[in-house]
């Protein structure tokens, strides 16, 4: 009876009300016309306030190295549109990584600052080169406001994949006692030795 | 932080931490007798569960590691104990990595073993508020313990992590008073109901 009361309350501490979870460490990143913005965070913790953020490319080189605001958000703009690598190290063996594919900067990202920073020519509005820039600078404001939209859903979708799900525990659990009674089989199997007792 | 992932330690640590945790593991399965495989599963599956679940405290948080109790209760047969919670862990979840399990697994078995070949008879003996007091200073002995290999695994493997393994042990500390009242509780509890668990092993008989 005790151990069944104990058992209970270790299940409604397990599976109540918080959703507290092993610290690890995950980070939600995108790029915003052309500069990647986003922040590390300890699953079922605050933020990794300060952490240290480095960014490289495909190949490890590194390419900047910053720290993390009081929020655990960081930004930084590369220099060209290139997959890009953030490794977040927040201390006490609390590293986490993520992949941001070439595919996810646009082509107008390289240099939309500048592009947006000087008026068009009014005497070459009509040259087909001058459209073509227009085109280039409207899709990449369009880009940069999609991205805008998007991000809730990404940041939510981030959350969704960081939580842990039940049947992953129940799983897991699963598998050890599966384990326990193969192990239980195999000795099971196994002619027992007369024991000193045996008559 | 006992979750140490991928891409952290050197290898010479990586490969140390494997070859320790093989032998524990080895030496621990020597121990297990039929009668033992029941409760290292429980004790594994409890452990897999609860060391799951964090509690946030400052920048991250901190979460029970059972080594003491499990120590207390399995001795060296610890080690598989581990070993299959954080594989598992590492396998469906992520927590921890797979190349540092070895060293994850010595870090958090090793001091429940010492602790369990050490203080299990004593506690064996004694009576119920002893027991607890014991197993209550074991914990927190342990907790520590695991914080020191955690800081020098840390530290030996890169200069990066010095400041970061001398903080690992202030942020113990909450988890040694938690880590000392959860230990002594369960042992108090097993030694009136069913004192049996904390008898001899296989290995010790």
């Amino acid at each position: 009876m005790r151990i069944a009361a104990l058992i209970m309350i270790c299940m409604a501490w397990l599976f109540g009300a918080h959703d507290a979870q092993a610290h690890r460490l995950r980070i939600f990143a995108t790029v915003e016309a052309g500069a990647i913005s986003g922040y590390a965070y300890f699953v079922g913790g605050g933020r990794a306030r300060g952490a240290a953020v480095l960014f490289s490319d495909a190949e490890g080189g590194e390419l900047h190295r910053m720290q993390a605001d009081e929020r655990g958000v960081f930004t930084w703009k590369p220099p060209k549109p290139q997959t890009i690598r953030i490794t977040v190290d927040a201390g006490d063996g609390h590293i986490g990584a993520v992949n941001l594919p070439a595919k996810r900067f646009s082509a107008g990202d390289a240099g939309i600052g500048e592009q947006t920073a000087h008026a068009p020519d009014r005497d070459h509005s009509h040259d087909g080169g001058e459209l073509a820039a227009l085109e280039k600078r409207l899709e990449a404001r369009i880009e940069a406001a999609v991205a805008r939209q998007i991000r809730p859903l990404l940041e939510a979708q981030e959350a969704v994949q960081a939580r842990m799900r039940f049947s992953d525990i129940m799983a897991g659990i699963g598998v050890i006692i599966g384990m326990a009674g193969a192990a239980l089989w195999a000795i099971a199997r196994k002619p027992k030795l007369p024991g000193p007792d045996a008559t | 932080m006992a979750h140490i992932p991928d891409g952290v330690l050197a290898w010479p640590v990586l490969a140390a931490g494997a070859v320790a945790a093989a032998g524990g593991v080895a030496i621990g399965l020597r121990s297990i007798s039929e009668r033992d495989i029941p409760r290292t599963a429980i004790l594994s599956a409890a452990f897999f569960a609860l060391s799951l679940f964090s509690i946030p405290l400052g920048p991250s948080g901190v979460h029970l590691m059972l080594g003491a109790l499990m120590g207390l209760i399995l001795r060296a047969a610890i080690f598989p104990a581990v070993l299959v919670a954080l594989g598992l862990q590492a396998a469906i979840m992520g927590f921890g990595g797979l190349t540092s399990l070895g060293v994850n697994v010595f870090n958090l078995a090793a001091p429940g073993a010492v602790a369990g070949l050490v203080l299990a008879p004593m506690i064996a003996r004694a009576n119920a508020p002893r027991a607890a007091l014991l197993a209550g200073i074991a914990g927190a002995v342990c907790v520590l313990a695991t914080g020191g290999l955690v800081s020098a695994v840390l530290y030996v493997s890169s200069a990066d992590y010095a400041i970061a393994s001398r903080f690992v042990l202030l942020s113990y500390l909450p988890l040694m008073i938690v880590e000392a009242l959860v230990t002594g509780f369960c042992i108090s509890f097993v030694k009136r109901v069913k004192p049996e668990l904390l008898a001899r092993t296989a290995l010790e008989h």
